[in-house]
């Protein structure tokens, strides 16, 4: 540290000769003139003094009779104009801090936070339609009108905060979590459930509207479950006119749902040779060099991994590198064994189950097979499912029916 | 008595040569009054009271100050003149 000190401030070697070396070391330390690394040889001293410390030296050298001679200069005050005399290094010193500075009123990264549903490629696509992109100038950027934009753009987003901090574009948004729930009108022209399937009513919880059918019915798909069309009586029993209201009502029915899924006899898996071939290539910007080959084999994929340095992540400059591999493989068809078919037949009947439970239906009898036709395996089944039925459809109006 | 009574540092009070030595290689020297001779074999000291005498071989002022100054070299002597 206190070697940076004396570097930053600059001090002298000197060579001390004469009268009497030891009275002018006696009147440096007297008028605080730091001295050090005092060496003898001979009759000459040679030591160190600082540089503010030379320059008050004079009466201290015609007081003790000494001679003084400097023989080297270090530190910064020496070393900076040595530096300013190379034209070429201090032309490209400025041109860098020129680049530095000029660079710094672009964009160079954007980053997006906070998305789950969105995602970054339809982002992207969006924000190049903006005029939003890697490389514009930053006071062409209208950061209120951006957020704006998203937002309008974007139903589901309910929150963006874009702000731009050195050369990067931070763009944090905030997704809507919750349901989007649909306004229903207050005044409404009536509607009635109907039966989405053919089938026996096994329960029926009615809150509003009229019900058609009651508990052990059997009803045709289309049917009017619950009528929106609530009849009004006048005291002697003749009727009056009609108040509509939305049916709503909890409907079970009782019905057989079928299912069907074929599987191939035969399927084509990817076999890899072993044989692979990697090119590197360097990115700027969304132009790329390196050594690709056009078709390195017949039939191929394709692995690419990029990678940016820390460094230029940090300063947000968009210089990537990375490696193409590509790896060859062959189109081998193969033959599903009965075990095979079978575990794949159960896994697509499974999901078929799993998406009947997520829909509140309750399966009371199952009858599942598993067969073969001409160039496939078959599963087939029949369930008998108790499940929530009610299709919304508006009510036909007395005034209707009238015309 | 009193500088004894009162435990005050020696060194400040009656103006005494502090020397410090790690080994016999360097010494820190405090309270002196000057360099009454300096070459390779011998360092003189002027102090207060009396004159000291640093003796080797290689001898070296590694910084000279008004508070304090460090010697360093082969010190093979230490000797106190009234």
């Amino acid at each position: 540290m206190l070697e940076l000190l004396k570097y930053i401030r600059g001090y002298l070697r000197i060579r001390v000769s004469g009268f009497s070396p030891e009275r002018f070391m006696n009147l440096c330390s007297n008028k605080g003139i730091l001295l050090w690394n005092i060496v003898r040889e001979g009759d000459v001293y040679y030591m160190n003094v600082n540089l503010k410390g030379f320059w008050s030296l004079k009466p201290i050298v015609k007081k003790s009779g000494t001679r003084v001679a400097i023989l080297e200069k270090y530190g910064l005050p020496f070393f900076i104009p040595k530096l300013f005399k190379r034209k070429v290094f201090v032309g490209g010193l400025l041109l860098a801090v020129a680049f530095w500075i000029w660079s710094s009123f672009y964009i160079w990264d954007i980053e997006l936070a906070g998305n789950y549903q969105i995602t970054e490629d339809v982002f992207q696509s969006f924000l190049e339609n903006s005029q939003v992109t890697v490389g514009m100038r930053k006071d062409a950027l209208d950061i209120g009108q951006l957020e704006k934009e998203i937002r309008r753009q974007f139903a589901q987003i309910t929150w963006t905060s874009v702000k731009l901090s050195g050369t990067r574009l931070h763009i944090d948004i905030k997704e809507n979590d919750a349901p989007i729930t649909i306004e229903t009108k207050k005044e409404t022209d009536g509607t009635d459930l109907i039966s989405d399937y053919e089938g026996t009513i096994v329960s029926m919880i009615v809150r509003s509207g009229v019900p058609k059918v009651t508990i052990g019915d059997t009803v045709e798909a289309g049917a009017v479950l619950v009528e929106g069309k609530v009849p009004i009586y006048n005291d002697d029993s003749t009727l009056r006119g009609y108040f509509y209201v939305d049916a709503d009502a909890d409907i079970v029915l009782e019905h057989t749902r079928s299912f069907a899924e074929s599987l191939p006899f035969d399927y084509i898996k990817k076999e890899y040779t072993g044989r692979e071939k990697t090119n590197y290539y360097l990115r700027v910007g969304s132009s790329e060099w390196g050594f690709a080959d056009k078709k390195p084999f017949l039939v191929y994929d394709s692995v690419i991994r990029e990678s940016r340095p820390l460094i230029l992540e940090k300063l947000s400059i968009p210089i990537y590198w990375g490696s193409n591999t590509n790896r060859e493989y062959q189109n081998v068809e193969h033959e599903y064994t009965l075990k095979e078919a079978q575990e794949l037949l159960k896994e697509k009947l499974v999901l078929f189950l799993t998406s009947l439970e997520e829909k509140g239906v309750q399966i009371i009898e199952k009858d599942v097979k598993i067969d073969t036709d001409s160039s496939s395996w078959v599963i087939s089944g029949e369930f008998l499912v108790q499940e929530p039925v009610g299709v919304v459809q508006e009510t036909v109006r007395a005034d209707q029916v009238d015309k | 008595m009193l500088v004894e009574s009162l435990k005050l540092p020696k060194d400040i009070c009656m103006g005494a040569l502090k020397v410090t030595m790690t080994g016999c290689h360097e010494a820190w020297i405090e309270n002196y009054r000057g360099i009454l001779e300096y070459t390779e074999g011998l360092i003189l000291l002027q102090a207060k009271t009396c004159q000291v005498a640093f003796e080797g071989t290689g001898l070296s002022i590694d910084y000279y100050t008004n508070e304090d100054m460090k010697i360093s070299g082969c010190i093979t002597c230490v000797r106190y003149q009234a």
